[in-house]
C-alpha cells in the first residue's frame, strides 16, 4: 500500500509540475491583454487608446515596397509610403498626394508637379529626383521587380525642372493615374547603389507612419511622423502581428490580444466584438476552353452560366458576404463596369434546353480547380460542379495542387474544357481583367475573338472616357451572348475588429492606419 | 574499438549522408515544378518569367547547378533566399533555435509526465489506473496536435485568460504551443515505460533484491529505471528529431509560433530552393548528431554496450 502511494505521490508531483506552470501565470492581472506591445510605452489613462495592434496573415518578406507582390506587405507599407496620386476610398478616383497635378502633354507624355515641403523619414527632402529615381527603378528589367506588370505601359520618367517631371508611356495609357496610385516612391540617396539584402528590412517613406522596428518572426512596429507634410493621424503607434491561422487571428481577437483581425471567415464572425466588411477586389470565375473541345459551343457556355444559382452560393457558402456577379466580371465602381447587363437568371430549365440545342449527349466534361489558394475555392467548386451535374453536364471534376494548377493554366495544350480561378484587380478598371483573360495574349486567356482583341486594344488606348465606356459597355454585351467564362462571384473583404474601432472599409480594400481610430 | 574512435567513424558517415540526403533533395525539387510561375503573379509577362528564370540561374544545365550548390554549401554559404530575399543561414537562424527551445521544453514536459505514469501502470498491470492511462496515451498519439493545440488555446487564452494565445516574446507563449506538442511524445514514451518496466520488475534480478529485502524504492530508481532507459532515450530521440524535421508545424501555425516547422512547410509552398536546401542539410545534421548523442547515452545507461 506504501508503495502504491508513493508511486502515486510521484505522479501527483508531475502534474503538480505542469499545473503549477498554468497557475503561476494566474498572479498576472488580465488587464495586461496588450502584452505584445512596447514596454516603454506610457499610455495616456482614460483618454482614446491611440495604439493599435493588427494581426496579418504572414509576415511580410521583405519592405523593399517596389519589388514584391505581397499584400501582408502592403497592409503594412501603405502606411510608411506615399506614390503620386493615390486612390479616393469612396470614388475610387485617383487624387493626389505626393504630385499636385497633372497636365496631359499629348497622348503619350503626362506632366506632374511634385508637392513642396515633403521629406522623407530619414530627414532629407523629397524632390523630383527621388520620384524620377523611383519610376525608372520599378520599371528596370535587372531589378525585375514582381509587380512590373502593373507598369508595363510607362517608357521612362525624366525630370523637367526642380518642380516637374513627365512620364512617357509606351502607347496611349489612360489609366495611368491609376497604375501610379501603387508605385510607391523611395529616396534616391537611400535606396540607390544599395543591395537587395541591404534594403529588406528597412524603410524610408515620407508617410505619416514611420517603421519603428521589425523583429523577425514576432512583429513590426511603425509609429507617427511628427514631420508628415499632412494632417496628423490620431493613433501614435500600430504593431502588426503574423497570425496565419484564421481561427487564432479571431481568438486573439476575443482575448483582446489584438484589436483587428484580418480577413476572417463568414462562419467565425458571429461572436466577433465588431464586423467590418465591405466590398473585396476578388473576383471568382470558371474559364473555357474556347480553343478545343466541347465548349466552344457557344450554347454550352450560356447553359453553363444559367445553371449556377450565384445568389445562393454568395449566401450559403459565404455567409451573404459576396456579390453576384452581373453577368460580367468585376463589379460596379470598376471603370468599364457596364450597367447595361444584369446576372444571368438561374434557370435549370433554360440550361438543359441549350445543352439539347449544343447536341450535347452527356460526354464528360474536364473541370480542373484547386483549394487552399482562395477564401473556399475548393467549397465554391464543388457546388458549382453539382449545380452544372444537375444542369445535364456530365463534369469531371479534379482538384489538383496549386503548381499544376499554374501549369495547367500558362500552357495552352494542356488547357482543360473548365478551370475554376480567381483575379484581382487592383486598379478597378476592366482593361486588366480583359487584356489578362480575354484578349489572345492574356497570360490566362483560352479565347482568341479577332474582334474582341481590337476592342480591348482600342479601349486600353482610348483617351477619352466617354469613349473607352462606350467600347466595354458594347464588350460586355457581347460576353454576355457569348460568355468566356461562369462569372461567379465578388468576394467581401471581411475582418473582425475591437468593440470600439473606429473603422471605414475602403473601396480599394487598402488599409491605412491613418483613417482608424478609437472611441 | 574506442569511444574517440566510434565517435569519429559515425562524424564520417554524418558528412555522407547529409551530402547523399542533399543531392537526392535537390534532384527531387528541380525535378517536381517550375518555381518562377510560383514566384510571379499571376499578370506577368513572358518576358519577366524568363528574366527571373535567368536571375535564378534555372536556365543552367542542371548538373551545373548542383555543382555550384555543392562548392558554395561545402563553406556553409547557402546563398539568397528567393522567397525572403536574404540570406538563407539567417533565415534558418531566426527559426531553427526557437523551434528547437519549443521541441526541447515540450520533450521535457512529455518526460517529466510520462514517466512516472507508465511506471504507475506497470506497477499496476490490468487495473483501472492502467486501463486509464492507456487510454490518455493512446489518445495523446492519437489526437492530431493542432487541434490540442486549438482545445487548449479555447481553455486557457480565450476563456480563462491566463496565457496569450499566439507569439513570441516571453516564456508564457512557450507553454502553450509545448504543452500541444508534447502530447504525442508523452503517449509514445508512457507505453514505452509501461512495458518496458513490467519486464524489469518481472526479472530475476528485481525477485532476488526484493528477496534481500531491498525497499521498492531503491528497486525502482537503482536498478529497474536505469535498464528501461536505453529503450526511453531511443524513443525521445526518435520524437524530438520527427519533431524538428517538420511535424512542429501545425502547432507552430496555430499558434502564430515563426518556427522551423512552420518555415519548411512555407519555403515548400513557394518552392524556394535554396532555402530548401539549406533547411534539408540542417535536418538531416541535427538529426545524425541526435542519433550520435543517443548511442553514446546507450552506453552511459548499459555497461554492457562498448564501442
Amino acid at each position: 500500500m506504501k508503495k502504491t502511494l508513493s508511486i502515486l505521490l510521484i505522479c501527483v508531483l508531475a502534474l503538480g509540475l505542469l499545473a503549477g506552470c498554468g497557475s503561476s501565470s494566474t498572479t498576472t492581472p488580465p488587464a495586461a491583454t496588450t502584452a505584445t506591445q512596447a514596454p516603454a510605452a506610457t499610455s495616456a489613462p482614460a483618454a482614446a487608446k491611440t495604439e493599435i495592434t493588427i494581426a496579418i496573415q504572414g509576415e511580410p518578406t521583405t519592405l523593399d515596397t517596389q519589388y514584391p507582390d505581397d499584400g501582408n506587405m502592403r497592409t503594412i507599407t501603405w502606411s510608411i509610403f506615399e506614390p503620386l496620386y493615390k486612390l479616393d476610398g469612396v470614388t475610387l478616383e485617383p487624387i493626389p498626394c505626393l504630385a499636385t497635378d497633372y497636365e496631359i502633354v499629348d497622348d503619350l507624355t503626362w506632366k506632374f508637379t511634385v508637392r513642396d515641403g515633403v521629406t522623407f523619414h530619414d530627414g532629407s527632402a523629397f524632390t523630383v529626383d527621388d520620384a524620377v529615381y523611383s519610376i525608372n527603378r520599378i520599371i528596370d528589367p535587372e531589378y525585375n521587380s514582381q509587380i512590373f506588370s502593373d507598369f508595363e505601359s510607362i517608357a521612362k520618367a525624366e525630370k523637367v525642372d526642380d518642380k516637374t517631371l513627365t512620364i512617357t508611356t509606351s502607347v496611349p495609357d489612360p489609366i495611368l493615374l491609376k497604375r501610379l496610385t501603387k508605385l510607391d516612391i523611395v529616396s534616391k540617396s537611400f535606396t540607390e547603389g544599395k543591395s537587395v539584402n541591404d534594403l529588406t528590412s528597412v524603410a524610408n517613406g515620407t508617410g505619416p507612419y514611420k517603421l519603428d522596428n521589425w523583429t523577425r518572426g514576432q512583429q513590426i512596429v511603425i509609429s507617427r511622423n511628427a514631420n508628415y507634410w499632412g494632417e496628423q493621424p490620431v493613433l501614435e503607434k500600430a504593431t502588426y502581428r503574423f497570425i496565419e491561422e484564421v481561427v487564432t487571428r479571431a481568438a486573439a481577437l476575443k482575448t483582446g490580444e489584438i484589436d483587428i483581425a484580418m480577413n476572417m471567415y463568414p462562419e467565425y464572425v458571429a461572436d466577433l466584438p465588431k464586423v467590418f466588411s465591405g466590398v473585396g477586389t476578388e473576383t471568382s470565375w470558371v474559364r473555357f476552353n474556347q480553343r478545343a473541345g466541347l465548349m466552344k459551343d457557344k450554347n454550352m457556355r450560356l447553359a453553363a452560366n444559367y445553371a449556377i444559382d450565384l445568389d445562393g452560393l454568395a449566401e450559403a457558402l459565404f455567409g451573404g458576404y459576396a456579390r453576384p456577379c452581373e453577368g460580367q466580371m468585376g463589379r460596379d465602381g470598376y471603370f468599364g463596369f457596364s450597367e447595361k447587363v444584369n446576372k444571368y437568371p438561374y434557370d435549370v430549365e433554360k440550361a438543359k434546353a441549350l445543352l439539347a440545342e449544343a447536341g450535347y449527349k452527356g460526354e464528360p466534361i474536364q473541370f480542373l480547380s484547386e483549394r487552399g489558394r482562395w477564401l473556399k475555392d475548393g467549397e465554391l467548386t464543388e457546388a458549382v460542379a453539382a449545380q452544372l451535374l444537375e444542369a445535364g453536364f456530365n463534369v469531371e471534376t479534379k482538384f489538383v495542387s496549386w503548381q499544376e494548377w499554374l501549369d495547367t493554366l500558362f500552357d495552352p495544350s494542356k488547357t482543360p474544357d473548365m478551370q475554376f480561378s480567381c483575379t484581382s484587380n487592383e486598379f478597378f478598371d476592366m482593361d486588366r481583367t480583359y487584356s489578362a483573360l480575354v484578349h489572345k495574349t492574356g497570360t490566362q486567356s483560352a479565347v482568341d475573338n479577332a474582334e474582341y482583341n481590337a476592342m480591348i486594344e482600342e479601349a486600353k488606348s482610348e483617351m477619352d472616357f466617354a469613349k473607352r465606356q462606350e467600347i466595354y459597355d458594347s464588350l460586355v454585351q457581347k460576353l454576355y451572348d457569348d460568355p468566356f467564362a461562369i462569372y461567379l462571384l465578388v468576394l467581401d473583404d471581411l475582418h473582425g475588429g475591437a468593440a470600439n474601432l473606429n473603422w471605414t472599409l475602403r473601396q480599394d480594400s487598402r488599409i491605412y492606419i491613418s483613417e482608424l481610430s478609437f472611441s | 574499438m574506442g569511444m574517440g574512435k566510434y565517435i569519429l567513424q559515425r562524424l564520417a558517415f554524418t558528412v555522407l549522408v547529409v551530402i547523399g540526403i542533399s543531392i537526392l533533395v535537390f534532384v527531387i525539387t528541380h525535378m517536381v515544378g517550375n518555381p518562377v510561375d510560383i514566384m510571379l503573379p499571376l499578370t506577368a509577362t513572358e518576358e519577366q518569367r524568363q528574366l527571373l528564370t535567368q536571375q535564378l540561374g534555372l536556365d543552367k544545365p542542371m548538373i551545373e547547378q548542383l555543382g555550384t550548390f555543392l562548392k558554395d554549401a561545402a563553406t556553409l554559404d547557402f546563398g539568397m533566399s528567393w522567397w525572403q530575399r536574404r540570406p538563407c543561414m539567417e533565415v534558418i537562424m531566426d527559426d531553427l533555435p526557437l523551434t528547437a527551445l519549443l521541441i526541447f521544453f515540450a520533450s521535457c514536459i512529455s518526460v517529466i509526465v510520462a514517466i512516472p505514469l507508465g511506471i504507475a501502470a506497470a506497477y499496476h498491470k490490468g487495473s483501472f489506473l492502467d486501463r486509464v492511462l492507456t487510454i490518455i496515451s493512446l489518445g495523446g498519439i492519437c489526437l492530431p496536435p493542432f487541434w490540442i493545440g486549438l482545445m487548449l488555446m479555447l481553455v486557457f487564452s480565450v476563456k480563462l485568460g491566463w496565457l496569450p494565445t499566439s507569439g513570441i516574446g516571453t516564456w508564457k507563449h512557450m507553454i502553450l504551443p509545448a504543452l500541444a506538442i508534447s502530447f504525442r511524445p508523452m503517449g509514445h514514451l508512457s507505453q514505452i515505460v509501461r512495458f518496458e518496466m513490467m519486464q524489469q520488475l518481472n526479472g530475476l534480478y528485481v525477485i532476488t533484491a526484493r528477496a534481500k529485502g531491498v525497499t521498492e524504492t531503491a528497486v525502482l530508481f537503482k536498478h529497474a529505471l536505469k535498464n528501461i532507459m536505453t529503450a526511453s532515450i531511443t524513443m525521445i530521440g526518435s520524437d524530438f528529431t520527427k519533431q524538428l524535421g517538420g511535424l512542429s508545424a501545425s502547432v507552430e501555425v496555430v499558434f502564430g509560433f515563426p518556427g522551423f516547422g512552420h518555415l519548411i512547410s512555407e519555403t515548400i509552398s513557394n518552392m524556394d530552393f535554396p532555402l530548401l536546401q539549406a533547411e534539408v542539410f540542417f535536418v538531416a545534421l541535427i538529426v545524425c548528431l541526435i542519433n550520435l548523442l543517443v548511442d553514446i547515452l546507450y552506453a552511459a545507461f548499459d555497461p554492457r554496450i562498448r564501442y
